[in-house]
């Protein structure tokens, strides 16, 4: 995997496979009816010229002695340059640990034959126990195995993403920023980290700020930086102030933060994937886990919060500068992870189009809603978008995607809103109105010959939100 | 003997050109066959049954020619003419000396069916085994699993194979030991003929030659201990010289150290110099014809502790009183763990191309017996194939890329000559190898006083006919000395399933075969004999060193009944990468995890019977695969 540093893993691979034959136990005159059934998963896409290591998990059936449904194991897959595919299956038998250990033998003159026959010696603690040889019945099986491929993306741990994308061009601007909400209090924390590298080529320079959103008080905030930028081997580290993966530690003003980062599910790319890797559009987001926990202290003026798996998360974001316009939500809905980015190109004719909207609904079963980035930013040819009205104290998102739709109505109450200026690499400025204590009413439709609700979300100050005008 | 001339019958099972070939060239001797010389056709019909295809085919066809000649002749084939008329056909070619070669090499088979059928005819001595034969673990390969795995597989089970296999499996490795031959138990060499024998413990049926001007005879062993099932037991120690110069100019380090190793492989082998109780007349002749000319001889230190004087060690020892490294080796080998598959011919040693760090020997895949093939992986691949056998294997693996693989063949050219004596000799009766005549050995030529049972050995009687007949009969007044130089490395082994060797005599040692050929008549005249059998077929017999002298005069070496026994070299050890396929510690260069250890890893001609000096550098580099 030769990924660029920052920017993730690649894809692997995962098939299912299954196998008859006979074996015959040592000791025993008669062979038994033996059937394997593997799910093969890979760490990397199938190399068909190279070696592939894979792992196996499944089910092994001797008939009048052994039915595991728990067999794991390993595959050599190599049909060209070893001309082998081998396998290493262990599973339980009669109380007993028995280790399959074969391989088929590839060999140009009968390739059909070779890569369907499977002879194996069986193994109880290195001493042979059985032999026999197991047949992939092409004529019933080839079908559904080749219909079994997949090649899923490996998602890769949140330090993959941690690395510093920058690297010297000059109009860049890229930032490590951390939501959290403290359960406790209720009080929301924003901890932002920002590399700038200005248009004109002048040196990069570091800088940020911390806000705290206390339950019942005024938002407080203090910037640090602005510092020289010297590039850590991961994450942002800078003035004092460092964000590096599973701990975030700094001061600015009179807040100072020690917090361990504990994340917790996949990375979610709120952009298309490939703008994460190839930076082509004007900034993208994403965030290394979709959801994180964090644990420590944050005190500002005499208060200091003990946080304890207090739920947030940290995001990323790398590319030209702020958008013309935008809004963004990151809503922590228990058993969901709700994350929008709606904005309005700083370009000159993108400018007069309406917000593209991403959103990104992860569910609680690892999968992600709408499937594809793009389905919400420009739907098909621009029909079926998603649409986003930015406004406030209020803004909304709408949209539909196969036979769900969505509603989101984000509500940033004044007092509990801070605002700030930012700075592009080219100067211009932009105002933000952040709120880590907003409210948001989230509404899940299914098409059952009607919509009907399927999930209903309220989010009373827990929801992390943000409008940036011009 | 018969009164009246009668046509020979032809006995059920025997060809009707070969049966004519039979009875043509060893009619009935004055001795009368007494019943056995009827069942030489059959017998000879399975000798060159077992030959490879090449042989057999030139057998059947030279037989048939002959058959064509006699109907050319009189009308009738071979086998239907009377004894008068198939000796006059016989005759008519007999004088003529282009021919007198090619009638020499159809007489080899004739000969070997014939002494058998009258050692058979005599009652085979049955000589009891003196002792157990130590167990050894041996799998038949149809048995043995399709698929498994070992920490070390070593190809071949001779001399190097069976201590590189001891070494490993007392170093902790799961050795496999892969065996193209069976497993030959002492007991079962007390229960067959001799010649049944030969057949089954030789590669082609002891025919393997050495294609080239003049070609060479070239047998070598396949069996469980490889050619030390089939060799004569005697066991010299690698000369200092030999050593100086592996190590020196060959840069062979192990070499440097071989002294300890060969220390070990004596003591394995429990060599000792010959008692003279059992030495038997062919070695008493040698000794008492070097004692009357002042040379430097003695009984030749052997491997054969209780050796009772069968005189059968090239077909396997019937007292297993020889420690073949299938009863000395192997059973400690098998001790530690080492497992030995029978029947195994290796198709080709797995290599895997893609391994970090080059290509990587994974293991081999291996025919069986019966047909299907079974693989074992393993890391480490021991090849101890035999020098004739180890290029061919590396080449079909893939392995066969370095240009002086299968080159550098050494191969000690040997030649051997016959006393005749008034006096019975009975030169089967004793040590088959019995006496070492140094003299010489300084020019590169070391004689050996060498007996076998009869036709099996390289002398050829001379003669077609009544004549060769009258020898046969005689042939217990016969001693016959053996001799065989240090040659330069002149051939080499080609072919990828099939080994073709080919091998060109030097200059130089086809020099000293002549010189080897007039040391051993002036031996044996000295000894007391009465004619010398030269077995030059222009000049058969000479009665004195003059004689000899003259005849020594007009023939080449290519004219001497030529044979080979020791190949070494064929994957050398050495420094230089250039000129040597495998590093100084045997590892095969180009590929990981492949060693060299058997006698194509020797660098140089070891100038004496290579036994001891393969076992200790198969020894060494195995050691130094450990370290």
């Amino acid at each position: 995997m030769s990924a660029a540093a920052g920017t993730g893993g690649g894809r692997g691979t995962a098939f299912r496979e299954s196998m008859a034959g006979t074996v015959r136990l040592d000791g025993e005159d008669h062979a038994r009816r033996v059937r394997l059934d593997l799910r093969v998963t890979a760490d990397r896409v199938l190399r068909p010229l190279g070696t592939t290591q894979a792992r196996a998990a499944g089910r092994v059936r001797i008939a009048g002695w052994a039915d595991d449904p728990d067999a794991a194991g390993e595959l050599e897959i190599s049909p060209l340059a070893r001309r082998r595919i081998r396998y290493r299956i262990s599973f339980i038998a009669g109380g007993r640990r028995l280790t399959l250990d074969g391989w088929k033998s590839v060999t140009p003159r009968r390739p059909l034959a070779s890569m369907t026959r499977l002879p194996f010696t069986l193994y109880e603690d290195g001493a042979p126990a059985g032999t026999g040889a197991l047949r992939f019945p092409a004529a019933t099986q080839l079908a559904p195995f080749l219909s079994s491929f997949r090649f899923p993306r490996q998602e890769s741990g949140p330090e993959a993403f941690a690395a510093p994308r920058w690297s010297g061009a000059p109009g860049r601007t890229e930032v490590w920023y951390t939501t959290a909400t403290d359960p406790a209090t209720g009080t929301g924390l924003w901890l932002h980290h920002e590399v700038v590298a200005p248009t004109d080529g002048s040196a990069p320079h570091a800088h940020g700020w911390a806000a705290v959103f206390p339950a019942g008080g005024p938002v407080a905030h203090a910037r640090f930086g602005p510092a020289e930028w010297t590039r850590p081997p991961d994450g942002f580290a800078a003035d004092g102030v460092a964000a590096r993966p599973g701990r975030l530690t700094g001061s600015a003003g009179d807040l100072r933060w020690d917090l361990a980062e504990q994340p917790a599910g996949a990375p979610l790319f709120t952009f298309p994937r490939w703008s994460w890797r190839r930076p082509l559009l004007p900034a993208a987001q994403m965030l290394p886990a979709a959801r994180a926990h964090y644990s420590g202290t944050f005190s500002y003026g005499a208060a200091t919060l003990a946080l304890d798996r207090a739920p947030g998360a940290t995001a990323r974001i790398f590319g030209h500068g702020n958008a013309h316009r935008w809004a963004w939500l990151h809503a922590d809905l228990g058993d969901a992870v709700l994350e929008v980015v709606a904005a309005v190109s700083t370009r000159p004719v993108l400018r007069r189009l309406p917000p593209l909207v991403f959103l990104r609904l992860r569910r609680g079963d690892g999968s992600t809603w709408p499937r594809r980035a793009e389905r919400t930013a420009v739907g098909w040819a621009g029909a079926g978008r998603f649409r986003c009205t930015i406004g406030l104290p209020t803004w909304t998102v709408t949209g539909r995607a196969g036979l769900r739709r969505i509603r989101v109505r984000v509500t940033q109450p004044a007092e509990r809103t801070l605002a700030l200026e930012y700075t592009d690499p080219d100067g211009a400025r932009a105002t933000c109105r952040n709120s880590e204590r907003a409210d948001a009413e989230v509404v899940l439709e299914r098409w059952w010959g009607g919509w009907r609700t399927e999930r209903r979300w309220s989010l009373d100050g827990t929801a992390h939100a943000e409008v940036g005008t011009r | 003997m018969t009164a009246a001339p009668r046509r020979q019958d032809r006995p059920p099972g025997a060809s009707r050109s070969l049966t004519g070939l039979a009875a043509a060239l060893l009619p009935e001797g004055r001795a009368g066959g007494a019943g056995w010389h009827a069942r030489v056709p059959a017998r000879l019909d399975a000798v060159v049954a077992s030959m490879p295809l090449p042989a057999r085919t030139g057998m059947r066809a030279a037989a048939g020619a002959l058959d064509g000649y006699a109907v050319a002749r009189t009308g009738r084939r071979l086998a239907d003419l009377s004894v008068p008329e198939r000796e006059s056909v016989v005759g008519a070619l007999g004088a003529r000396p282009a021919l007198l070669a090619l009638l020499d090499v159809v007489k080899v088979p004739v000969l070997l069916a014939a002494g058998t059928e009258r050692m058979v005819q005599q009652g085979l001595p049955a000589p009891a085994p003196a002792r157990e034969d130590p167990p050894l673990d041996c799998t038949p390969s149809d048995r043995w699993p399709a698929r498994s795995t070992a920490d070390a597989v070593v190809v071949g089970s001779g001399a190097g194979g069976a201590m590189a296999a001891r070494t490993l499996a007392r170093g902790g490795l799961r050795v496999v030991v892969l065996e193209e031959g069976r497993h030959h138990s002492t007991a079962s060499f007390g229960r067959r003929a001799p010649l049944d024998r030969f057949t089954e413990l030789y590669r082609d049926g002891g025919a393997t030659v050495a294609l080239g001007r003049p070609p060479l005879l070239l047998p070598t062993g396949r069996a469980v201990g490889g050619t030390t099932v089939v060799n004569a037991g005697t066991c010299y120690r690698t000369p200092e010289h030999v050593l100086a110069r592996w190590a020196g100019e060959f840069g062979f380090a192990p070499a440097a150290d071989l002294g300890r190793y060969l220390d070990e492989a004596e003591r394995t082998l429990q060599v000792a110099a010959q008692p003279t109780e059992v030495l038997g007349a062919n070695g008493r002749i040698a000794l008492a014809g070097a004692r009357e000319l002042g040379w430097q001889a003695a009984p030749l230190r052997r491997n054969a502790p209780g050796c009772k004087g069968s005189c059968q060690c090239v077909v396997g020892c019937p007292t297993g009183a020889k420690q073949s490294v299938q009863l000395s080796v192997l059973p400690a080998a098998c001790a530690a763990g080492a497992r030995i598959v029978t029947g195994a011919r290796v198709l080709r040693i797995l290599v895997d191309p893609d391994r970090p760090g080059g290509p990587r020997a994974a293991g081999v895949r291996v025919a069986r017996e019966g047909g299907g093939t079974l693989e074992i992986l393993a890391p480490l691949v021991v090849v101890a194939a035999g020098a004739l056998q180890t290029p061919p294997l590396l080449r079909r693996s893939g392995l066969g890329g370095h240009p002086r693989l299968g080159r550098n063949l050494s191969v000690h050219p040997a030649t051997s000559v016959a006393g005749r004596f008034a006096e019975p000799v009975t030169a089967w009766e004793g040590v088959l190898q019995s006496v070492g005549v140094e003299e010489l050995h300084g020019q590169g030529v070391l004689i050996e006083a060498t007996a076998t049972p009869p036709g099996m050995g390289s002398f050829v009687l001379p003669g077609v006919g009544r004549e060769l007949s009258a020898e046969a009969d005689d042939a217990h007044r016969l001693a016959t000395l053996g001799a065989m130089v240090a040659d330069l490395p002149s051939g080499r082994v080609l072919g990828r399933d099939r080994a073709l060797v080919r091998y060109d005599l030097a200059p130089r040692d086809a020099d000293r075969l002549l010189t080897a050929v007039r040391a051993m008549g002036r031996l044996l005249l000295a000894a007391g004999a009465r004619e010398v059998l030269t077995g030059i077929p222009r000049a058969p017999r000479v009665r004195t060193l003059d004689e000899l002298d003259a005849v020594l005069g007009q023939v080449t070496a290519g004219q001497l009944h030529l044979s080979a026994y020791h190949p070494t070299g064929t994957a050398a050890a050495g420094a230089d990468p250039r000129r040597f396929p495998a590093d100084p510690a045997g590892r095969l260069r180009g590929v990981h995890g492949v060693l060299i250890a058997d006698a194509s890893l020797l660098p140089g001609c070891p100038e004496v019977n290579p036994q001891l000096s393969i076992m200790a550098a198969a020894h060494a580099v195995a050691d130094l695969q450990l370290a």
